[in-house]
């Protein structure tokens, strides 16, 4: 384009402050989380007067933030593990099969993704609570390996595809067969869809809220930090100062991975829904 | 022998693979979703033992005498329809914009991106207070009476809320997606317009657009398919409200399933979303096949 310099450069002022003006909401929250109740109710836009982190030990302690850490990091590691081997060898033994019985349990693992989960939340509930996997986060954990399931076999299906059988063979003929053949030669090849599923995954069960909050919204020692940051805000309604510190401590996580990770992020996203 | 025996371990070994994704697949969806079709053909509040059987009652129920059933519905229509067209266009016109050369344009992207790594109902959270709080200061320190209106109080305002607070934490994915799509034009047919003499709007019109179509299916779906279910940024924003003009279909089944304990009743309204979004997707996977079929 040819534009002439002055307006380019105008212009890219104007988007920028656009942009800000975008992140403003997420910048209000974090001033407001600094301040004092009577800060927040006379002017919610000032900055705080000092920039005290009482408000931070207060809600720390209260909602138990270092165990909701490590009980959303246990679910999520746990349903990604999960998730990414029963998918993976799945749909690495459907495509290469060729036969009535394999096309149909492709179809049974991928048909769900037409099922909206408002549909089954309640029986979800009572299957859970039958098998004994309700109030408890490796409950929780196992429950997403047949929820993220059907995405993830679709993705890894479509992938060995264009791995060329001639690998298979030739990894036979060294004597490897079964689960070893697939792990350490099959399973290398598929490092950049596996990315894929775990940026969509992680992304997905990090911030998950209706599931969590059917399963493990009984106790505070099994709540997600999704969940902690809702029953929080539920109790403190006009408390805003405390609510919006629960809320940057329950997104402070994803921004800081989001801000190191930000290309593969994109990337992942943009694969993931292509592809699915 | 060596032949039959070898037939037979490849089936147990298929089995062994895929064994774990069925029980897993069947324990998240099937075993509910066939006990969903069993309850929604009952009468149950959850405590008493057993469910009394009541046929296609709760059907008729739903279709002919229940007035939150079709507001959550005309609701959830609404706001679909809107979303889709609003985030798209929205999308799309950043994309073009953001696509030209920039030099902050790496900044630009990440920064329309941050909400949508956000979970919904944090962001309803922290919209519901800068509409509550936020916009008086900012309604004192401009006079504006933009801000003065009771953006979460009024029906018809309450709406527009929910929409826009849905818009702005997932514009950012539809960007990236469009951002994708117009890398994959080729510079040199972008060039060949411009020689032609052909203006930017012309450009866009005749090139850009015909050729983003399929990013335009795939995020028009994606779009269609999340706006149906929409609950989590309704029940943390407005809760329902103002006078429960605010529930969508998703959230209508999660109020009379947990809040008013009509555990029947509130699977077979769900057993009827499930069969809305299956007819919505069959006719959209048509209509996806036949584009791919004549490009």
């Amino acid at each position: 384009m040819r534009s002439n310099p002055v307006a380019r450069v105008i212009g890219e002022i104007v988007l920028i402050l656009i942009a800000l003006l975008f992140l403003y909401p997420l910048f209000l929250m974090i001033i407001n989380s600094f301040k004092s109740f009577q800060e927040v109710m006379t002017d919610v836009i000032a900055l705080p007067k000092s920039w005290s982190f009482a408000n931070y030990e207060y809600v720390w302690k209260y909602i138990d933030y270092p165990r909701l850490f490590l009980n959303n990091f246990v679910v999520t590691v746990l349903g990604l593990a999960g998730i990414i081997l029963v998918s993976s060898i799945a749909a690495y033994k459907l495509s290469r099969t060729k036969s009535r019985a394999s096309a149909i349990i492709y179809f049974l693992c991928i048909m769900p993704m037409l099922i909206p989960f408002q549909s089954i939340m309640l029986t979800v509930m009572k299957t859970a609570s039958f098998l004994h996997l309700s109030d408890s986060t490796w409950g929780l954990g196992l429950l997403y390996w047949g929820f993220g399931a059907p995405l993830a076999v679709f993705i890894y299906h479509g992938f060995v595809k264009g791995i060329p059988r001639e690998i298979d063979e030739s990894a036979t003929i060294d004597g490897a067969s079964g689960f070893r053949l697939f792990f350490s030669v099959i399973f290398p090849l598929l490092k950049s869809v596996t990315t894929t599923i775990i940026i969509i995954d992680v992304m997905w069960i990090w911030n998950d809220f209706l599931l969590p909050l059917l399963m493990v919204n009984g106790s505070p020692s099994t709540k997600t930090l999704t969940l902690a940051a809702y029953t929080f805000v539920g109790q403190y309604t006009s408390d805003w100062q405390y609510a919006m510190t629960a809320m940057v401590l329950a997104v402070l996580p994803s921004i800081i991975v989001f801000i190191f990770l930000q290309k593969y992020i994109v990337k992942g996203v943009v694969a993931g829904a292509v592809k699915g | 022998m060596k032949n039959r025996s070898r037939k037979l371990s490849e089936k147990f070994e298929f089995g062994l693979f895929t064994l774990p994704v069925l029980i897993c697949v069947a324990v998240a969806f099937y075993i509910p979703f066939v006990l969903t079709v069993r309850y929604s053909l009952t009468k149950w509040n959850g405590i008493s033992k057993n469910p009394e059987f009541i046929g296609l009652d709760n059907f008729k129920q739903i279709f002919t005498g229940d007035a939150n059933f079709s507001a959550a519905s005309w609701f959830t229509v609404k706001y679909a329809i809107l979303y889709i067209i609003l985030v798209n266009v929205i999308a799309i016109v950043l994309a073009v914009i953001l696509d030209s050369k920039l030099k902050s344009k790496s900044f630009l992207r990440a920064a329309f991106f941050i909400p949508y790594i956000l979970s919904l109902v944090i962001v309803g959270f922290i919209w519901k207070f800068i509409f509550m709080q936020g916009f008086e200061s900012l309604g004192n320190s401009t006079g504006w009476a933009f801000f003065g209106k009771s953006w979460l109080g009024e029906p018809g305002l309450a709406f527009i809320s929910v929409l826009f607070v849905s818009i702005w934490q997932s514009v950012g994915f539809y960007l990236v997606i469009y951002i994708a799509g117009l890398q994959s034009i080729p510079d040199d047919m972008k060039e060949a317009a411009v020689m032609d003499g052909a203006g930017p709007f012309r450009r866009f019109f005749s090139i850009t657009l015909p050729l983003l179509a399929p990013s335009i299916t795939i995020s028009v779906f994606m779009a269609l398919t999340n706006s149906i279910k929409v609950f989590d940024v309704i029940l943390s924003l407005t809760g329902g409200g103002p006078g429960g003009t605010t529930y969508s279909v998703a959230y209508d089944i999660y109020r009379d399933t947990f809040q008013n304990n009509l555990y029947g009743y509130g699977t077979a309204k769900a057993l009827v979303l499930f069969v809305a979004v299956l007819i919505i997707t069959v006719i959209q996977l048509t209509i996806f096949k036949r584009r791919e079929v004549e490009s």
